[in-house]
């Protein structure tokens, strides 16, 4: 097989890319890995300190090395740090209470970081990290159609919802590939990306985005047409395979609805401050 | 003009896809570049305007080491055009897009105007520079692409696939725009599947095989060892298989690339004779 591009092979790295490993994570049923990602992303609002999601961010690391893909999820980890990193940075400022670190400006009160302040922001940085990498850890041990059969089966979701989910999810690595090829043709025409001046910079956008969402529209209605010649949308249909939820999701199952309760119990009751 | 020099390249984390590649493209060449798909044909053009940078080795455009410049300025040598013309077409008039490039290399008014008038001169393309390139048939968006990279007056011109989705007599009428600016001393580079293209225009033929130059050699010598050929996937163009066939009936007929060669060597009228006589 020839190599993929450029653009297609990093971008599978980072979004909805099933890699396929033996590892308890991936033989979990895809309900109990779907309820395990809204659990973290429940936990991580239910709490706001920072070592309770520093924690919660740990622990989807160590599932992520459970489920043997610790060396290809780094990435996705590397690029949500420096997300958070600049989040952060803005973060810091805006928040006043607590004792003063540092004055950026000698004697303007405005912008200061103050001990709370780093506090508060780190704890904000871990709970976005947490947020927005349980999903990749999803997708990466789950299978997109697993997931699709189940979200139909199961939750009873209109399959043309589920579906329309899931191919959203499959284009994001086509477009990033696309993407590449607008660039490399409007690059070819003497077309810079690199403009220090940030309206020039704005609209040099506009070469890239209009050709992208007109051959995206095109792909989309191929695909359409392509779907329909197949039989899709005519009546209610079949899997191929079936999905049993076993006595270890149960049991996965039951563990994070405890920790989901046992959680509100400890906010409700303020018993973590 | 193109001189390369050891040539490697692979894609990050990825196995080499250009492996070792040195030759000469001279000016004034018309250079076809063939190989099954992956052989690495498209991500060898792309070198030539630093789309790609050589991981090994070096690629000199004109003298210019494609390292040490910019896809922007090689632009100004080098004019590439895609597969896909839908990839570049974003302006609602075809002259403001024939004239994109032009203004990006920091023309004047006048001079785009007279750049895309002259561009679109040379494509046909005049009767519709106040339309929507993209109400086009995709034929005639490949044409808009084509001035739009000719406005940038190039002296090089590389060519991936420009024929595919279009009409036989789409595809006839591209290459020979191609071969009129030929003709007029520019350096073609093309790359395609279709072998009577191939023997209709290119004077010299690089075939790659998985990263390597499996043969570099005029077109007729390329397309009479077939078995070299085969080894790639790629069969020899109608012709030059006949007279193959031909080989036990002991009788020489040359080697023709062309029913116009092939009717010439038989018949011993040639040329605008052929013309005349068919």
């Amino acid at each position: 097989m020839p190599p993929l591009p450029a653009a297609e092979e990093k971008s599978m790295s980072i979004v909805a890319n099933y890699l396929n490993r033996d590892s308890v994570i991936h033989r979990l049923h895809p309900l109990t890995k779907l309820f395990w990602s809204l659990w973290v992303m429940g936990l991580s609002f239910l709490f706001s300190d920072l070592w309770s999601l520093a924690a919660l961010f740990f622990s989807v690391v160590a599932i992520a090395a459970m489920a043997r893909m610790l060396r290809e999820m780094v990435p996705v980890f590397k690029g949500l740090f420096f997300f958070a990193l600049f989040f952060w940075a803005f973060q810091v400022l805006l928040i006043a209470e607590g004792r003063p670190l540092l004055t950026l400006i000698p004697g303007n009160p405005g912008l200061r970081i103050t001990d709370r302040g780093v506090f508060i922001a780190t704890a904000m940085g871990f709970r976005l990290m947490v947020i927005a990498s349980s999903f990749p850890v999803l997708l990466a041990t789950t299978q997109m159609k697993d997931l699709v059969v189940v979200l139909v089966e199961k939750l009873k979701i209109p399959y043309s919802y589920a579906f329309m989910f899931i191919t959203s999810l499959r284009f994001i690595p086509t477009f990033m590939n696309e993407m590449e090829q607008i660039i490399q043709a409007q690059c070819s025409r003497a077309h810079r990306l690199d403009s220090r001046n940030f309206v020039t910079r704005f609209f040099s956008i506009c070469p890239l985005a209009i050709p992208l969402l007109i051959t995206s529209v095109k792909k989309a209605e191929r695909m359409a047409i392509s779907m329909e010649t197949r039989g899709f949308g005519i009546g209610k249909r079949t899997y191929l395979h079936r999905y049993d939820f076993n006595r270890v999701d149960w049991l996965v199952s039951f563990g994070l609805v405890l920790t989901v309760i046992g959680a509100v119990m400890i906010n409700l009751t303020g018993m973590w401050n | 003009m193109i001189k390369v020099e050891q040539l490697t390249f692979a894609y990050p984390n990825g196995m080499p896809v250009l492996e070792n590649l040195s030759f000469e493209i001279k000016s004034g060449e018309f250079v076809a570049l063939i190989g099954q798909n992956g052989a690495g044909k498209t991500t060898l053009l792309k070198q030539f305007n630093g789309l790609l940078k050589p991981t090994g080795g070096t690629v000199r455009i004109d003298g210019i080491d494609t390292r040490n410049s910019t896809t922007g300025i090689l632009a100004q040598k080098v004019g590439f055009l895609f597969q896909n013309p839908d990839h570049q077409i974003f302006l609602p008039t075809v002259a403001q897009e024939i004239g994109f490039g032009p203004a990006n290399l920091g023309c004047s008014r006048e001079e785009i105007d007279r750049r895309v008038r002259e561009a679109a001169a040379q494509v046909g393309l005049e009767p519709y520079l106040n339309e929507n390139p993209l109400f086009l048939s995709k034929g005639q968006r490949q044409r808009v692409a084509f001035a739009s990279l000719l406005s940038m007056r190039p002296q090089v011109m590389v060519l991936d696939e420009p024929t595919t989705g279009q009409d036989y007599r789409e595809g006839i009428e591209i290459m020979e725009m191609v071969k009129a600016l030929h003709r007029q001393g520019h350096t073609v580079i093309f790359v395609t599947h279709d072998m009577e293209l191939v023997a209709r225009y290119a004077e010299r033929v690089i075939v790659l095989s998985q990263g390597r130059i499996l043969m570099d050699d005029t077109c007729r010598r390329v397309f009479y060892q077939p078995d070299v050929l085969r080894r790639t996937n790629l069969f020899p163009p109608q012709i030059p298989t006949l007279v193959q066939k031909f080989d036990c009936y002991q009788e020489d007929f040359g080697t023709p690339l062309s029913v116009e060669e092939l009717y010439a060597t038989i018949t011993g009228c040639g040329g605008e004779e052929y013309v005349h006589c068919s």
